[in-house]
This record gives structure tokens, sequence and C-alpha cells, in this order.
């Protein structure tokens, strides 16, 4: 038996003392730069619905009940905290809270729902300045999610009826 | 140079079967042959030209060219070169001749695209669904374009089981997974074992996939795929995020600024810092030496804390958009992260030392799982385990990227091929990568950290990114497409060809080393297993019952086990 | 003749009592030091207690093979430590040591080895069986070993008696080689008795997942894991017994505290290797051990010479 590297060993260990945290017991503060849960900003929110547009997971949902009320609701189930609705919010009405336990019995209790006043323009129907190009490849007219039963629905299969949408907003199914 | 060389090779042997050729730089290039030639050219660069196999990639092209698409990649290590070897089949009739009598290491990924894509390598001496799950129904393959990403066939597998093979004789059936204390994934050995030696293994795996690529092909976009194919892997997530981000880049020509080049380099040999420190630890976990596994640990942590304050996560950085990185390093972060490296570096002296002489540990390892330089070269393994066979390959020099050529470092290479040398080629990793990173910092120039970009990508362009995970290089191969997502994009992950070699490492050895043998690749069957999102269920869970061990001993040859509900 | 009876039996009652209430405690110090030397916090000292009583109030499950042989086992395992514990010292006389010989030991504490046996037979699992050969392969060269250190002891004494045999025969009252011998080897085999790490080969988590004891829960399980701090406590008393007899002798409260403050260091360092080993291979420990009973035998011809 390699006696002296058993020894060096027990004495680096030794040597290091306790290290691990009392966690849940007291809080960890986290880093500026943490990213924990988004939180949404109403008073911020413009409706571009670039966050939706964005969200690697679908989470963000985007409804017009009619021309002048926009939903954006927030559902923070699948939400992997990537930061990137904060990146491209060009009003900065989404930041990342340092807020990571979220653990919950209640799956509502994550989701965020704006309801957005739109005043849009009378000639196009849009109402936020023009998005960078590569944001603009993606939005391809405004998204109809079916907010009431939480799911999105995927562009090339647009199956909302025509009457619930609105009428001079052109829906762009691919 | 050298990719003109090998056109040259290419042409002045086989003259009117290569069909065109495409040299994008002095470093890629594609070749389309005619599908009669593919295996002859794979024979000529695979073992005339002694090329590296990486991958083999089946795609659907029909919505485009009306053809099926079958894609050859090797990789020349010495001269800085990738080569696509693609062929156009016709739609009516998608088969090729399989390469895998030629080259060993495409067994798995022509099963996967027989499986997936539904391209037939007719002549596979191995020919067994490989990725699908029990009970999916033949002739529907999930990564055809006209199945939907949320097709959800009706996948009754309670009747039918894997069609397992026959244990050699005299061996008894050991289950090793899906669940077992050592895997930290499911993935399915079927170990035979004679006694305490094990014989041979069957490897059923595929277990957790997710239909990544699908999504990627269907739904996402572009910048949305590097959040998701970070999630391909827990622990070398930012690996596979920056090799999409520069196979999409090297496809539509942008270059990310210099510095978000060395900010990449930077977080990923930060992950390089904190997989190693990992690994060791599992592995003297593995052995049954907690304590060690503890130290690693403790000496990792500091990593993963700069890591969050520099990215705002431990893990999944979330680093990389299509051409740039979204966290800049400000001097105060520079200065901490300095900081950190010199503790680490002295920290991990240490532990070093105290490993490298410790007999108690050598005694595990040495002459366990050996995969020499002739297993390495047929299945095409990479990273620490070609490394440890004295293979010297090392995609951050010999296909460099990101920063990689604006810095210098030495490739740790040991000659014992076995878990002792890989593991010393990753302990001594480490002070490579703490070098890296202290390069970078020192190099770091103002400026922006993303190229704007002003135009629609263009589609139906091709681009490869080798990048070096921690365990093996990380191949992207990645088709450019309409509606802002790309139409094919394959990850072939370093666990993906390691694994293949895993049958031979464990091959008459002792039952107690398949664990650390196993190990010392560093499987992560989350990469491997990516691609369809499919339950693979067991129809059965064997065991051997006294009984049966009674009657085994009276009738040797009974190689037959026994259904236990 | 009544008497003596009456005050062995209280003896043996008082021994497996002090036994089963001591053996977590032992087990939570040895936790306790390991998280230390992991730079753990690591689990209170009583953890090992409310452990025990967590799984005793589990559903006691009948699963595996022959639940029966299961059950069985764990009982025996239990009984054997305790069984054996009326042979050993525990700071006093042992209560039993004049009813038997050094053989009778040994027989009991093989008995403890054949329970893990019986356990891994009845799970019938293929790691169980695994398992179990492995504990198989390490009876056959291990137990050997104890039994010639008992049997160097009971040469030197010229006699089986136990209460003749434990308390420094070995050494015959100078330091005999062999005595010193059978020392080292019992040292370096100690872990192995204990089914501590480097050689606790037969139930290897990381390799066969608990072997033998991974078809066991609830109550069963309790019985076998308090059998098992009970056997650290057990050899740990032979051990000084055998060989670190020195003080035993002196009046009541101070031998008896030197005798468990002799265990207590016995099992720190236990505790020490088991923290900076990795468990050794199968055949790797049988070798190990061969070579310990080469050494063994020798040291037994040594003490028929009477060296």
């Amino acid at each position: 038996m390699s006696l002296l590297s058993k020894i060096r060993e027990t004495v680096l260990c030794l040597k290091a003392g306790r290290v691990t945290l009392p966690y849940p017991a007291e809080p960890r503060p986290v880093p500026p730069r943490f990213r924990g849960r988004p939180i949404f900003d109403a008073a911020k929110c413009i409706g571009c619905a670039g966050c939706a547009n964005n969200c690697p997971a679908r989470e963000i949902l985007v409804h017009d009940v009619c021309q002048e009320l926009r939903i954006i609701q927030y559902l923070g189930r699948r939400c992997t905290f990537c930061g990137r609705c904060a990146d491209v919010c060009p009003e900065k009405a989404v930041t990342m809270s340092h807020d990571f336990e979220t653990a919950t019995n209640a799956i509502a209790d994550l989701s965020q729902r704006l309801e957005l006043f739109m005043s849009t323009c009378q000639r196009c129907g849009r109402c936020f300045p023009e998005p960078s190009p590569l944001e603009r490849l993606k939005l391809k007219g405004y998204r109809f999610d079916d907010v009431a039963s939480e799911r999105w629905i995927f562009h090339s299969k647009g199956y909302l009826d025509a009457e619930s949408t609105v009428a001079d907003i052109r829906i762009d199914l691919d | 140079m050298a990719a003109r060389e090998k056109l040259g090779f290419l042409r002045q042997r086989f003259g009117s079967a290569i069909v065109r050729a495409d040299l994008t730089s002095d470093r890629r290039l594609y070749v389309f042959v005619e599908p009669r030639s593919v295996k002859e050219v794979c024979r000529a660069l695979f073992r005339e030209l002694d090329a590296r196999y990486v991958i083999t990639i089946g795609a659907d092209d029909r919505p485009w060219s009306g053809c099926f698409m079958v894609a050859h990649n090797f990789a020349f290590d010495r001269d800085r070169l990738l080569v696509s070897v693609m062929c156009l089949l016709p739609a009516d009739s998608p088969r090729i001749e399989s390469i895998s009598d030629v080259v060993p290491a495409a067994n798995w990924a022509e099963r996967e695209m027989r499986d997936l894509v539904g391209i037939e390598a007719v002549g596979h001496p191995y020919p067994k669904r490989l990725v699908l799950p029990d009970g999916w129904p033949d002739g529907l393959h999930p990564l055809r374009k006209d199945v939907e990403w949320d097709e959800a066939p009706d996948c009754d597998d309670s009747g039918t089981g894997y069609d397992f093979d026959d244990p050699p004789e005299g061996c008894t059936v050991v289950p090793f997974g899906p669940f077992h204390p050592t895997l930290d994934e499911p993935a399915h050995f079927r170990l035979y074992v004679e006694g305490e030696i094990v014989r041979g293994c069957e490897y059923r795996g595929f277990m957790v996939h997710r239909g990544i690529e699908k999504l990627a092909e269907s739904v996402l976009g572009y910048n949305d795929i590097p959040i998701m194919a970070e999630r391909i892997c827990g622990i070398c997530g930012c690996v596979h995020n920056v090799a999409y981000a520069q196979s999409v880049e090297e496809a539509v020509a942008l270059r990310p600024p210099p510095r978000a080049e060395y900010i990449r380099t930077i977080m990923l040999e930060l992950e390089r810092l904190h997989s190693h420190l990992l690994w060791v630890g599992l592995a003297c976990h593995i052995v049954g030496f907690d304590t060690l596994f503890m130290q690693a640990f403790r000496v990792r942590e500091p990593v993963m804390w700069i890591a969050e304050k520099i990215s705002g996560n431990r893990k999944t950085y979330g680093l990389c958009v299509i051409g740039g990185v979204r966290w800049d390093i400000t001097p105060e972060l520079s200065d901490e992260l300095k900081t950190v490296l010199d503790k680490l570096e002295s920290e991990w002296h240490s532990v070093a030392r105290a490993v490298k002489n410790d007999r108690n540990i050598q005694r595990r390892t040495r002459g366990v799982g050996v995969a020499d330089a002739k297993v390495v070269k047929e299945m095409g393994l990479i990273g620490p385990v070609a490394r440890a066979a004295g293979v010297d390959i090392d995609c951050r020099r010999d296909h460099p990227y990101a920063a990689y050529d604006r810095v210098g470092f030495r490739v740790i290479t040991a000659q014992s091929a076995d878990v002792w040398g890989r593991l010393v080629v990753r302990t001594d990793e480490v002070f490579e990568s703490i070098g890296i990173i202290r390069q970078c910092l020192a190099r770091l120039e103002p400026g922006p950290i993303q190229t704007p970009i002003k135009e629609d990508l263009p589609a139906g362009r091709f681009g490869l990114s080798s990048v070096e995970a921690p365990r093996g290089e990380s191949h992207h191969f990645v088709i450019t497409g309409e509606n802002n997502r790309p139409r094919r994009w394959r990850v072939r992950a370093p666990t993906y060809q390691n694994l293949q070699g895993v049958p031979s490492m464990i091959r008459d050895a002792q039952l107690a080393d398949m664990t650390i043998a196993l190990g010392s690749i560093d499987p992560c069957f989350s990469c491997t297993d990516r691609i369809e999102a499919v339950d693979v269920r067991y129809g059965s869970v064997k065991v051997w019952t006294p009984r049966e061990l009674r009657e085994m001993a009276k009738r040797p040859q009974s190689g037959r086990d026994i259904k236990d509900s | 003749m009544v008497m003596s009876w009456f005050w062995a039996t209280i003896g043996c009652i008082f021994n497996a009592a002090l036994v089963l209430v001591l053996a977590p405690l032992f087990e939570g110090i040895l936790r306790k030091v390991t998280a230390r030397v992991q730079s753990r916090k690591g689990p209170p000292l009583l953890q090992s207690y409310y452990d025990l009583f967590k799984l005793l109030g589990k559903e006691d499950i009948e699963s595996g093979e022959a639940p029966w042989a299961q059950r069985f086992a764990a009982w025996l395992s239990m009984g054997v430590v305790l069984a054996a514990v009326c042979f050993v010292p525990m700071g006093f006389r042992a209560p039993l040591g004049g009813a038997g010989d050094a053989l009778v030991l040994i027989y009991l504490l093989m008995l403890g080895g054949l329970c893990t046996l019986m356990a891994g037979l009845a799970a019938g699992s293929a790691y169980s069986l695994l398992g179990m050969s492995r504990e198989m392969m390490l009876m056959i060269t291990l137990e050997p070993l104890f039994a010639v250190a008992m049997i160097v002891g009971a040469v030197h004494a010229n006699s089986l008696r136990l209460d003749a045999v434990l308390g420094g025969a070995v050494y015959e009252g100078r330091f005999g080689v062999s005595g010193l011998l059978m020392l080292a080897v019992s040292m370096a085999s100690f872990q192995a008795l204990v089914q501590r790490v480097p050689f606790d080969i037969p139930e290897a988590e990381t390799e066969i997942m608990e072997g033998p004891l991974s078809e066991y829960s609830g109550p069963k399980l309790a019985l076998f894991k308090w059998a098992r701090m009970a056997k650290l406590v057990v050899y740990a008393a032979l051990f000084v017994a055998l060989f670190v007899p020195w003080g035993s002798g002196l009046p009541f409260p101070v031998g008896w505290v030197l005798f468990w403050c002799k265990m207590l260091v016995l099992v720190l360092v236990v505790t020490l290797v088991a923290a900076t080993h990795a468990r050794y291979r199968v055949d790797q420990a049988v070798r190990y051990f061969g070579g310990m009973l080469v050494i063994a035998v020798f040291a037994l011809i040594l003490a028929t010479y009477g060296y």
C-alpha cells in the first residue's frame, strides 16, 4: 500500500475543512447576472410579441382578442430561463429576476398574463418599431395562440377560425 | 492545398464517378459521388489515405432536389481537413451500399439512418433496429419531411420485445441498466458473463430521445436552436451550442467578431475544466473511492460559480447566437476568473500528485478497459480515449475554431490505452485548459461581441463544425434552409462513437471492471440519444433464478433466459 | 451453580444490549469522521439510530425467490452476532468465556458470512447471485486468517478455552515473532472482516448494487444493517482482546473506559482507511488474502515452535 500517498491524501482532505453550504436553511446569494424567472412589466410592454417569437420553449402566447386588446401570456411551465425574451425586448419590459425556487403545486402560479391596450397603426396594423433584420425573419405577422387552453399554435398549422381573428391583419399560414 | 490534393487523388482514381466537388475553403471538401462508387471512395479515404471516420448522415432532400441524400464524413486530422462524401439517391428507392464492412465505425450511423430517414444500407453486417422503440411501426421514418414533428403513431409494444441475440454458450446474462447506480442515464447493456468474466455484450440504448433534431428542422428558428442544442447534454452543453452556431456561421460565411471568438474559447475551456474535474470525481466514485470524489467536486465548485457569474447559470450558459455571443466578460469578471484559475491550479496540482502516486487507484485502472490504437482507428474513437492510446488527435489543434489558432497548448497523450491512461490525460489537460484561458484573457481585445445579420440567411448551404468536447469531438452538420431554420441538422456527440468501442474494451474483462471501463469514456447517453421523441419500454426483465442456475449447472449449453414478469 | 448460570445470563443480556445500543453510535461516529475527511458536514451523530427506526417501521415486503429464506437470513445474521457477543469480552470478562472454546467463536463468525450467502440465494437476482459468489470467494480466503489468529493464541496459551486465548496470549507474555506477525496480518485484513471499503466487494454499490442486499427492504434490511454495525463492534472488541489487552486488567472504571477507548481508536483507523481507499476487485482481494494466509500459516508454524 502506498502509505505515504494515502497520508498525503488525508492531509489534503482535512486541510480543506468543511465546504458544504447549509443551503436550504440559509439562502445563497446569486450573482448579478443570474438568470431566474423572467418578470414581465405590463407598464413597459408595447405588445410587439418579439419575446413570443423568440422563445425557444414556445412558452409565451399572444392572442388578439380584438383590434384594441392584446393578451400576452407567459406560462412558465417548460421555461428554461434562457433569457432570450429579455434579450430581444426593445423596451426592456422583460427582466430576468433572481428568483429560482419556483416549485409549486399549482402550475398556474408560474404564469403571468399581460392585457395590453394597443393603439395600432391605421395603415398596417403594426405598432412597434421595425425589428432588426434577424428578428424580422421570424415575424410573419402576429401570432394567434390558443390562450384559453394555453397552447401554442404552430405557424404552419394555424387552424384558427377566420371569425375569431381580426379581419385586417393577414395571418401568415406558411 | 490539402483539399485539392485529396480531390485530385479521388478524381484520378474514380474519374467520372466524382460528380461534383465543393471546396468552400481549404479546410472543407464536399464531394458528390455516384451512389455505386460511394463504398469504394470511402474505402480509399479510410484505408489508403488513412482518414478518420466521423459520421454518416442521411437526409430527406425530396422537397428540393427530389432525392434522398447520404453523406459520409471523414476527417484528415494532420491536414486540417474535413471531407464529406455525398450522394443523392432516387426518391423511390433510397438504398445505398453499406460501408460498415469497410469502415466498422459506421455501424451505428447506418442503422440510425435506416431507422430515422429510411435509407437502407444494403449489406449491413448487423441490421438491427438501433434508435426506434420496439413497437414503432415499420416504414414510418420520423426524420422524413412528410412526417409531422408531433406525429404520434399507435405505438403498441406490449406484445413485442426487443429481439436480443442469444448469449454465447456457457454464459449467463447479467442485465446492466437501464437503471444502475453508476449509470446516470438509462442505457441497457446485456452482459454475457462467465463466472466473473464478461465474454461479450449487446447494447440497447436510445431511451431518452427528445426529438431535438426534428424540432430544429420543423419548429425552431436559427437562434432558438442554440438554446435547445446546449440541452442535448448536461455536461458539455456549451460545446453543442458553439458547434451548432459555428456550423451555421460556416454555412452562411459569417464570422463572429474576435472578442466573441475569445469568449467562446474561454467558456469552452471552463466547461472542459469542470467536466474533467467531474469525471475524475466520478471515476473515483465508481471504484469506491468517495473521498477523492468529494475532493474533486470541492475543487470544481469555484469553476461553476465563475461560470454562473459570467453567464448567469452554472451550466447551460446560453452562450451563442448566430454571429456572436450573448455574455461579455467585463474586466472585473476577468480578474475574478484569474484568481479562480490560480487557486484551481495549485489545488489541482496537489490532488493530481496524490492521485498519480496512488498505487491503490492504479491497481483498479491499469490494464482495464483497453482500447488500443487499432480499435481507435476501426471504431472511430476520439477524445481522451484515443489520446490515451497514443493517437494524437485533438480538434482544437487539428481543426481550429473559435480562437484556438491564436493560443498555444500541448495535446496530452498517453501510451497505456487503458483507464489509467485516460485518467492521466484528463488530469493533465486541466492544466492546459487553465493555460488557454489565461492566454485568452490576456488577448481579449475590446470590440463588439455580435456580428449583426443584415440579410436573410441563404438556404441550401452546407456547414460542418467539429468542436473538441471534454469527451472527444462533437461534430455538427447543418444544411441551411428556408423559414429561418435549417433543413437538416445532425449532431454526432463523442459518446456516439466511443460507446461503440465499449464492447471490445470489456471483452474478457472482470465484471467489476465493467463500470469503470464504461465510465472511462465518460458516457453521455443524452448526447447520444437525442433524436426522436419516443419512449422505449422493455417487455421484460431477465434474471436467473436459482432453479435455472441449477439446471444450467447440469446442462451448461442452455443459454436461454426466461421472462420474469 | 445456579448463581453462576444466573450471572452468565445477565452478562449475556448486558453484553448484547450494550452492543446493540452502542453499535449505531459507532456507525454515527464513523459517518461523521468520513464526512469530515470528505469536507462535508455529515449527518447528525444519531443518524444511524434514526435510519434503523425508520427501516424498522416500514412495511415488511416479501420479495425474491424464497421469502422465508430471506427472512431467516436476516434473523440469523442478527442472531449470530448476538451469540458471538456472549463469547467476547466487552471490557469485562466474557460472560460465556468459559463455556465455549475458540472454535465455537470461529464457527459462529463464519456463520455470519453464510447469512450473506443465504440472502443472495434467496433474492435470486443476477446481482445478488454475483454478490453471493464474491462473498464465497472472500470467505474462503478470509475466514482461515481469523481462525489462524485465534489458534496462534491457543497454541501459546496451550488451551482452546476462550478466556485463555483472549487476553494477550498471542504474545505469550513477551513479544513473540508469531504474535507480531499475526497482529500485522489481522490489521491488514480487518477492513474485510468488518465489510468496509476497500473490501466491501460483495456489496459494492457501484458495481453490483449492494449485491445480496439488493432485494432487502424495511425491517429485514434494518436487521442486516444493525448486524453489520454490531459486527464492527464485536470484531473491534475481539481485536482489542486478542492483540491489545494491556490495561484491561485495571480496576473497574479505568479498565472499562480504556477498553472502549481502544475500540474507538480502532474504529477511527477503520474509517480513515475506508475513506482513503478505492475498492479492490475480487481477484485482487483474493490474491491479497492469499498472501496474508501464507504469512499467517508461517506465524502458526513459528508459534508451534514457541517463537
